[in-house]
């Protein structure tokens, strides 16, 4: 009984608690902890931006791995959980692109740049929206299922080609901070905020898929009733 | 995998890929017209930059690169609509031809028909953009351009191969492939900016390595996805 | 459908059987082009599919040669399951279609070529070039060898088509209507090979509109209509199509 309900309002679960901790976290980094010594009040913004970075890598990585068990299993439930992952995924990436953009406006005095990080995005995010544009282009299920897992496996592979490329066709983009030369009352929201987008996309992503598997058994249509034959075997 | 096995799949490579050529050389006149819209691309890049012969000399690796990859889209839907009329490539299916066969037949043989595109283009892109042929760097460029034709054959037969049998084929290839053929657009472009302009810091080495693990990697990850592709899905 | 209502209908499967289905249905989008199949070719047997157009007989021979996935339903083809084993399975068919399965580029003689190639490959014996004109030659094509299958008629397609099962090492040869788009001799080209395969101890399965050559050839029938069978038995009490009482909805009544 206890199982059943824990099955069903898991996702829910994901979602409040994920929605929560963003909310104390983004409060948090705009309240509590101090303004950047450099940069000032701008640096504020990474303690959204960096944890839906973090995240939007870690999703298309489960996507990667859904799309090895769809294709290795040939079951629907992989197939919906690849999509709906790619489509979070997806979401994170374009999250991302605005939020960098916040930031790179002040300090570099340019809305866009092609660095490395923000062109390995940009590739990133055509290539897995790509994924989503094929599906709708077909119409057998167990191709749609195929091609789906075929095309994220391969768009996963290329992320870290495209990222050693454009690293070294040009930079500009700052190291990351490791968190020990960061404040640590920076870190605290940061911290949170990471694990609260984390249990967000968890949520979206169970979500999503659940919605893929109803789309799916709505295609589904019973098989006309047995005809009355006069089989004379 | 059994020694034998793994010699029955060379054979079957060999005998397809014999095959596949065989269909590119009857089918050459359609491999000039290839050849002839790339040429059309590198002319229509010089026209649209306008006669600033700097800007030209800067950009003309990257223009030899967008003709290359257009070029092969188009040989790619050729390629591929030979296999399905008639259903030729179920046929082999049933014979049954091993997936990964097919595929690295259909590879190669892609990647010869690109490499034929190189003596055509480079020698014109030079005389349009840069005013004379150089040859200095000719082997290099050669390296460069068989690297070129691995890297773009192998997803492109791959993708080929998947959205040959949609009916908006001709914007879903191009859809799927450039994105993911951005590591070797960006390696030949710097890599035949520094044949054609010198090479001082030495940087040669960092892309022709990435062209060589791009090409790696997707030979092997193409070949084993391309049977899951041929087949109807479970 | 209770499972056991369903299988009290299939037949009990033998080792011995070519070809097994039980309750095998196939849908494309929303439609069933197939449904509630239940079919036994005994090894060595010839069996003729007959149905109206649209009827599902492409469908099922599709999913006996591995090329269609079953949505639904048990099946073995010469002991093996066509999706998860089907590799094993187009070894032991060959399937002669609508579609010839050819390349237009390629001459005839390259065709065969290829095709024994490809067979040498997995460990058949290797084809002469003397051998490959004789199989042209059993066919007609001998004068032809050297002419692209591009311009050949669909009846010469068709002939060609047929060395492909030949030539084929396999139990059981499905043939799609082969007599359609052929000319007198070739149908009677057709019907020879199939009593040919058929002494060979082959199993043969092909769908057909030609009755009087469907009972000629053939020991069993099946007759599909709108995806589903409508009757089966021996070939020589096969009814007219239009004789076949109206089908009934089994269940409503």
């Amino acid at each position: 009984m206890l199982k059943r309900a824990l099955k069903r309002l898991w996702p829910g679960i994901f979602g409040f608690s994920g929605l929560l901790m963003l909310l104390v976290g983004s409060t948090l980094a705009l309240s509590w902890a101090p303004p950047e010594r450099h940069m000032g009040d701008v640096s504020r913004i990474f303690s959204i931006h960096v944890p839906v970075a973090q995240n939007a890598l870690l999703v298309l990585l489960f996507a990667f791995c859904f799309a090895i068990a769809s294709l290795w299993t040939g079951r629907r439930r992989w197939d919906a959980a690849t999509t709906a992952a790619v489509e979070v995924g997806v979401v994170l990436t374009l999250l991302l692109l605005p939020t960098g953009m916040l930031w790179a406006r002040p300090t570099w005095g340019v809305w866009w740049t092609w660095d490395v990080r923000l062109t390995t995005s940009l590739i990133g995010l055509i290539l897995f929206a790509t994924v989503l544009a094929l599906r709708s282009f077909v119409e057998d299920e167990g191709r749609r299922a195929t091609w789906t897992a075929v095309t994220t496996i391969v768009a996963f592979v290329d992320v870290p080609l495209i990222y050693f490329c454009v690293r070294w066709w040009r930079s500009l983009h700052q190291v990351q901070s490791s968190p020990e030369t960061v404040d640590a009352m920076m870190v605290l929201p940061y911290r949170i905020n990471a694990f609260g987008v984390l249990f967000l996309a968890i949520y979206l992503i169970a979500l999503r898929s659940r919605l893929e598997m109803r789309r799916l058994a709505g295609e589904e249509v019973a098989p006309p009733p047995r005809l009355a034959s006069s089989t004379a075997l | 995998m059994t020694l034998r096995t793994a010699g029955g799949i060379l054979a079957q490579v060999l005998a397809l890929a014999a095959k596949d050529l065989r269909l590119e050389w009857r089918n050459r006149s359609r491999i000039v017209a290839v050849v002839l819209f790339g040429v059309l691309v590198l002319l229509l890049f010089s026209l649209a930059v306008g006669p600033d012969s700097r800007a030209l000399v800067e950009a003309s690796g990257g223009f030899l690169v967008i003709a290359l990859l257009l070029s092969t889209t188009l040989g790619l839907q050729e390629s591929f609509r030979l296999e399905h009329a008639d259903g030729a490539l179920e046929g082999l299916r049933l014979l049954p031809a091993s997936g990964a066969a097919i595929f690295y037949a259909k590879a190669i043989s892609v990647a010869l028909t690109l490499l034929l595109l190189g003596p055509v283009l480079a020698p014109v892109a030079m005389i349009l953009y840069i005013g004379e042929v150089a040859l200095g760097g000719l082997a290099q460029l050669i390296g460069l351009w068989l690297l070129a034709a691995l890297g773009l054959a192998a997803p492109g037969v791959l993708y080929a191969g998947m959205t040959s049998r949609l009916r908006s084929q001709d914007v879903l290839l191009p859809l799927l492939l450039y994105p993911l053929e951005v590591p070797v657009l960006l390696s030949l472009v710097k890599a035949f900016g520094l044949v054609l302009r010198g090479d001082p810091m030495e940087q040669m080495g960092s892309w022709v390595t990435i062209l060589l693990v791009f090409v790696g990697v997707y030979w092997l990850l193409c070949g084993i996805l391309f049977e899951y592709v041929l087949e109807e899905g479970t | 459908m209770p499972a056991a209502a369903a299988s009290a209908r299939a037949e009990a499967r033998e080792p011995t059987d070519a070809i097994w289905c039980e309750g095998v249905g196939r849908r494309f989008g929303r439609r069933w082009a197939l449904a509630h199949v239940d079919l036994r070719v005994r090894t060595g047997e010839t069996t003729v599919i007959v149905g109206a157009n649209g009827s599902g007989k492409t469908t099922l021979l599709r999913i006996l040669a591995a090329l269609c996935h079953p949505s639904c339903g048990r099946i073995e083809v010469a002991g093996h399951h066509p999706v998860t084993q089907r590799t094993r399975v187009r070894r032991q068919v060959s399937l002669i279609s609508h579609q010839s399965f050819l390349y237009g580029g390629l001459d005839a003689f390259e065709t065969v070529a290829l095709w024994t190639r490809l067979l040498e490959a997995q460990g058949e014996p290797p084809v002469g070039r003397q051998r490959i004109a004789e199989l042209l030659d059993s066919v007609g094509l001998g004068h032809v060898a050297g002419v692209p299958v591009r311009d050949f008629s669909q009846g010469m397609r068709k002939r060609l088509s047929l060395l492909r099962a030949a030539i084929e090492p396999s139990r059981i040869v499905l043939l799609d209507e082969p007599f359609a788009a052929l000319d007198p001799p070739g149908q009677q080209l057709i019907s020879e090979w199939i009593g040919v395969f058929g002494r060979a101890g082959r199993t043969v399965v092909f769908a057909s509109h030609a009755l009087a050559a469907a009972r000629q050839l053939a020991t069993r029938a099946v007759v599909l209509q709108s995806g589903q069978v409508a009757w089966s038995g021996p070939a020589a009490a096969m009814p007219e199509l239009g004789q076949l009482p109206a089908l009934r909805a089994a269940e409503g009544r």
